[in-house]
């Protein structure tokens, strides 16, 4: 179908998914968590499930050292996996790493589509860390650079 | 009695019978004319008919609709685009009112209602104002001014279409409400000193006032209270994206108020109306509409005009992208 009211502008091909309460989602019912659900953009939900889901064995987890690989520079970033803030479309992973000796942290969307892949490198020492958030790390260069030294105490 | 207020109804059927009075209004607009000694009727103002085309000096009526929370997007350049959901709740119009002013000059608005509640709680004066109009009861009933050609048949069903990705809108809703909130927190003032001798009252607002002269403290002081809950407007938000299979309107950024909260949407009054009317007299043609948009919706975006479209619009990104390096 034509839109004549802008020339430039995308229409893209989605649909609905077939299961989807269209009669409640008209009134608001459950439209946030549904849209949390089907907004990904195109080919990342499998993705975005495998990183964020907590059914997911993939799942990432916090001390873990991970590597994504960007369209954008920079092109690949190494860190320690500090923080996962879980938001649907929009979780988002942070990245600490100790570059020229200054602390370097990056936020990455893996929903982004500049985002190739998120590789994990090293899981944390003994599965899991005891802290949601590492922020303590920041202040504490020497348990970062055990985790980032691989020292599986 | 200076100004002369008819609300006239015209049929969505039947366009060309505009003036459809019910007897009670008529007697109504005879009281009035009565009162101001002007009883011909001759002196009642028409409903003009609305126009087909969007002009540089129309003002279409904006919408109400409901803020549902907010989600990210990314664009066609991979840029993250943090956007409020809104979704229209059965957004019908309900009248058209023309109000001749003292000075002859006329006032033109579209009367907008959403949100359909039930017969039971509704008042019977509200419920014989819908039956007018042919509508469901409806929780919300506001009034948008526009142009003189920007009427909306009665009953007519507004859509998510109404507005174009790329366009300019202004939202006005109720901000959250704080509650009773101390003057630092709601006006800005620096409190009194950490240190120095002062105490218990570092989050104080000090001195409301003088002495035995004026010996009172002057309206408006500025001082502890209710803050928020109270309507705010956001002007230039960009339209992101319409889905008109649910309703949706993406408009990206923040909006006022929390979450279900009824809102008002418009098309932005500097960026959009002003713009459009000044480029125009200017001869700067192009510049009429924003970027990429080509015409907007008129005299509204219906649920007719919403089948015949594409279901999920888009806007592109029409900045240069801030991942290609500036040579």
């Amino acid at each position: 179908m034509p839109y004549p009211f802008s020339k430039t502008a995308l229409v893209p091909n989605l649909t609905l998914p077939k299961d989807a309460p269209l009669e409640k989602l008209k009134l608001g019912k459950g439209l946030m968590p549904f849209l949390q659900k089907n907004l990904y953009s195109a080919g990342k939900a499998e993705l975005m499930h495998d990183l964020f889901s907590r059914q997911s064995p993939k799942q990432l987890r916090v001390g873990s050292i991970v590597t994504v690989l960007n369209d954008q520079a920079p092109n690949t970033f190494t860190g320690v996996l500090i923080a996962i803030r879980r938001r649907g479309p929009d979780s988002s992973i942070t990245l600490r790493n100790i570059l020229q000796r200054t602390g370097i942290e990056m936020q990455f969307f893996p929903n982004a589509p500049g985002v190739k892949e998120v590789k994990v490198i090293r899981p944390p020492p003994k599965g899991r860390m005891r802290r949601a958030k590492l922020y303590y790390l920041r202040d504490s260069p020497d348990k970062m650079s055990m985790l980032a030294g691989g020292k599986n105490k | 009695m200076f100004s002369l207020r008819v609300v006239c109804r015209h049929n969505s059927q039947n366009l060309t019978h505009l003036r459809l009075l019910s007897t009670t209004s008529t007697a109504n607009a005879n009281a009035l004319t009565s009162n101001v000694g002007a009883s011909s009727s001759k002196d009642r103002p028409e409903i003009p008919p609305s126009g087909d085309k969007w002009t540089p000096n129309s003002i279409r009526t904006g919408l109400i609709a409901r803020k549902r929370g907010m989600i990210a997007l990314w664009n066609d350049q991979g840029v993250r685009v943090p956007v409020t959901v809104l979704q229209l709740d059965n957004c019908q119009v309900t009248a058209n009112v023309v109000t001749v002013r003292r000075d002859k000059s006329e006032y033109h608005a579209v009367q907008v209602a959403a949100s359909d509640k039930p017969v039971k709680t509704t008042t019977k004066q509200m419920l014989g104002h819908f039956n007018k109009a042919g509508v469901p009861p409806k929780r919300i009933v506001k009034e948008f001014a526009v142009s003189a050609d920007a009427h909306i048949p009665v009953g007519t069903e507004l859509s998510a279409v109404h507005f174009v990705p790329g366009q300019f809108v202004d939202v006005i809703a109720n901000s959250i409400g704080k509650g009773f909130q101390g003057g630092m927190k709601r006006w800005g003032f620096h409190g009194l000193a950490a240190s120095h001798g002062v105490s218990v009252s570092h989050r104080s607002s000090g001195s409301t006032g003088q002495h035995q002269d004026p010996g009172r403290i002057f309206p408006g002081k500025k001082m502890a209270g209710r803050m928020g809950n109270e309507r705010t407007t956001v002007q230039n938000l960009p339209v992101i994206r319409v889905d008109s299979e649910l309703n949706l309107i993406f408009v990206k950024g923040a909006i006022p108020g929390v979450d279900d909260a009824h809102v008002l949407i418009r098309d932005a009054k500097k960026k959009m109306n002003c713009l459009s009317s000044h480029n125009q007299a200017k001869g700067l043609y192009e510049k009429v509409l924003p970027k990429g948009v080509d015409d907007l919706p008129f005299p509204a975006g219906t649920t007719e005009l919403a089948k015949t479209l594409p279901p999920i619009i888009e806007a592109p990104s029409y900045r240069r992208s801030p991942f290609i390096p500036i040579e």
